[in-house]
């Protein structure tokens, strides 16, 4: 396998110096957002660039900032090392935008993160970035047990922040385990496997904030909608011919 | 609807604690900062426990002079009791807050009109559209020295629309509101009229409004629309530039108080892309 290495490119290196030279708000969030662009539109993003991007999480400008997740998550895994190497515990700001862009990567090396910033971040946005992420972990690269150990956790975080008192948090919990059920619906499974008691799992933490134990009417509403796409699935696949 | 985090944020921070703990604190005078602590809490926990509304109607009828020292507002107990009165749902307590919303305090004012709107008082009404009568000029007109207007117009007009009762003489009384300077009030009004009228033309100065170069009229339109439910606006909700969490509590209003097109699949949909 040949691995392509990133081309220096005269027009990368001009829009990294136009996000370093920004000298006002709205100069960083024109420069970050045609940066971010650029690298979405890249087939190997130069490391520098995602590295001027990432950097950009930590400047306290929200614009800049959206604008910068935007091109983290179009970079997919590239970003993640350069994200998790640049975790600043003294900068809230930056931290809260790197866990969505992990969540929106979905690499499951942003698990640990994701798991701690649903339990504990004081933003909402965070811990509902997160409990999003948490069920778009792509993990279809990994052995089984391996793929088992990370939907176990990830199953466990959702569990648990289910009783988040944030309505907006626990909406972002049924998202969640609606995208885990899906990945754990696999017609192929006997009744024996371990994805098959997960997924039990899903629909009981489903059908408690579908059931009156969710005060919020749009949250039990997401509940059900998720019951019946599971259901879906399930139907279809006892209707498959053997 | 300016916003504001009242409902989730305890006010001046602190600890966890039960309701029996919240009772006391709001039994003792001696000090104000406890009470109003947990006046938020009763209401904000939506307590159902008996001497809850006593207690709060108490405290309604507290006055304490503003002590910028303990940063705390003018009559900030009493404020805040109007406030969980309107989350507790009891109408009993409605005269007490007729009574609050005559009060010389236009803070406290505020608070109960918003209250009452809350509680669907319509003997509100009347009382109500006469603060509001002298119109944009006089009821509107800014205080001396004070960014706040004579009366607590965006509150009152809200608070007519909450109620519903859709009278020509409430619907001529909000109407010049929607000329008013501050764009705040115009959405105050707008939102009002859709909610009494249902007129698609009402939704759509609220579109305009969300259009606005300062965010925080663009907040306002969005928990304008969100607290009618108008599902039209599901597009430009999704394009205006705010925070995502602003536009999803715009859009559970769309599902939780609207009906029509687009429908729930929809609107679900647009809330999960915003998480």
């Amino acid at each position: 396998m040949t691995i392509a290495t990133p081309q220096p490119s005269p027009e990368t290196d001009r829009l990294i110096a136009a996000v370093e030279g920004a000298d006002s708000a709205a100069g960083l969030l024109t420069a970050s957002a045609a940066l971010a662009r650029h690298l979405a539109g890249s087939q190997v993003p130069a490391p520098a660039a995602i590295t001027s991007l990432v950097q950009v999480l930590g400047f306290n400008n929200p614009g800049a900032a959206v604008a910068a997740v935007d091109g983290l998550i179009a970079c997919g895994e590239a970003a993640v090392e350069p994200l998790l190497a640049n975790l600043d515990a003294h900068n809230y700001g930056a931290r809260a935008w790197a866990v969505r862009a992990l969540a929106g990567i979905g690499d499951v090396r942003g698990l640990e993160l994701l798991e701690q910033a649903l339990a504990s971040d004081i933003g909402p946005s965070v811990r509902r970035a997160a409990a999003r992420g948490l069920g778009q972990l792509r993990c279809g690269a990994l052995p089984q047990d391996g793929r088992l150990r990370v939907r176990g956790r990830a199953l466990e975080a959702l569990e648990a922040g289910g009783e988040d008192g944030e309505w907006v948090v626990r909406y972002a919990v049924v998202v969640g385990l609606e995208g885990l059920g899906l990945d754990l619906a696999d017609p192929q499974l006997g009744a024996m496997a371990p994805e098959t008691a997960l997924l039990a799992r899903v629909r009981q933490a489903l059908n408690r904030h579908q059931d009156g134990d969710d005060t919020v009417p749009v949250v039990r509403l997401r509940a059900r909608q998720a019951l019946g796409r599971l259901n879906a699935i399930a139907t279809r696949e006892a209707m498959e011919p053997q | 609807m300016a916003v504001d985090d009242s409902g989730s944020s305890p006010p001046g921070g602190g600890q966890p604690i039960s309701e029996a703990e919240a009772l006391d604190r709001l039994r003792q005078t001696a000090d104000q900062s406890l009470q109003y602590y947990a006046a938020w809490w009763l209401g904000r926990m939506r307590s159902r426990h008996p001497e809850a509304v006593p207690l709060l109607c108490a405290a309604l009828r507290q006055r304490q002079p503003r002590d910028p020292g303990a940063g705390v507002e003018h009559n900030a107990v009493a404020r805040n009791a109007a406030r969980a009165l309107g989350k507790l749902g009891d109408p009993a307590v409605v005269p007490d807050l007729l009574a609050a919303l005559e009060d010389e305090d236009d803070g406290l004012r505020e608070a109960a009109a918003r209250a009452l709107g809350e509680l669907r008082a319509e003997q509100a009404v009347a009382p109500l559209t006469a603060r509001l009568r002298s119109g944009p000029a006089g009821a509107g007109a800014p205080q001396a020295r004070s960014p706040r207007l004579q009366e607590p117009c965006e509150a009152l007009i809200e608070a007519l629309g909450d109620i519903g009762i859709a009278s020509p003489e409430v619907l001529a009384v909000i109407h010049p509101f929607l000329d008013h300077d501050r764009p705040l009030i115009r959405s105050a009004a707008a939102r009002a009229l859709l909610q009494l009228t249902a007129e698609r033309r009402w939704g759509e100065r609220l579109l305009e409004l969300l259009e606005h170069p300062q965010l925080q009229v663009r907040r306002a339109a969005l928990m304008d629309l969100g607290a009618v439910g108008w599902r039209p606006a599901l597009k430009p909700i999704r394009a205006t530039l705010a925070e995502n969490s602003l536009k999803l509590i715009a859009l559970r209003g769309l599902v939780e108080d609207g009906q029509g097109d687009p429908g729930e699949e929809a609107l679900l949909q647009a809330m999960d892309e915003l998480l």
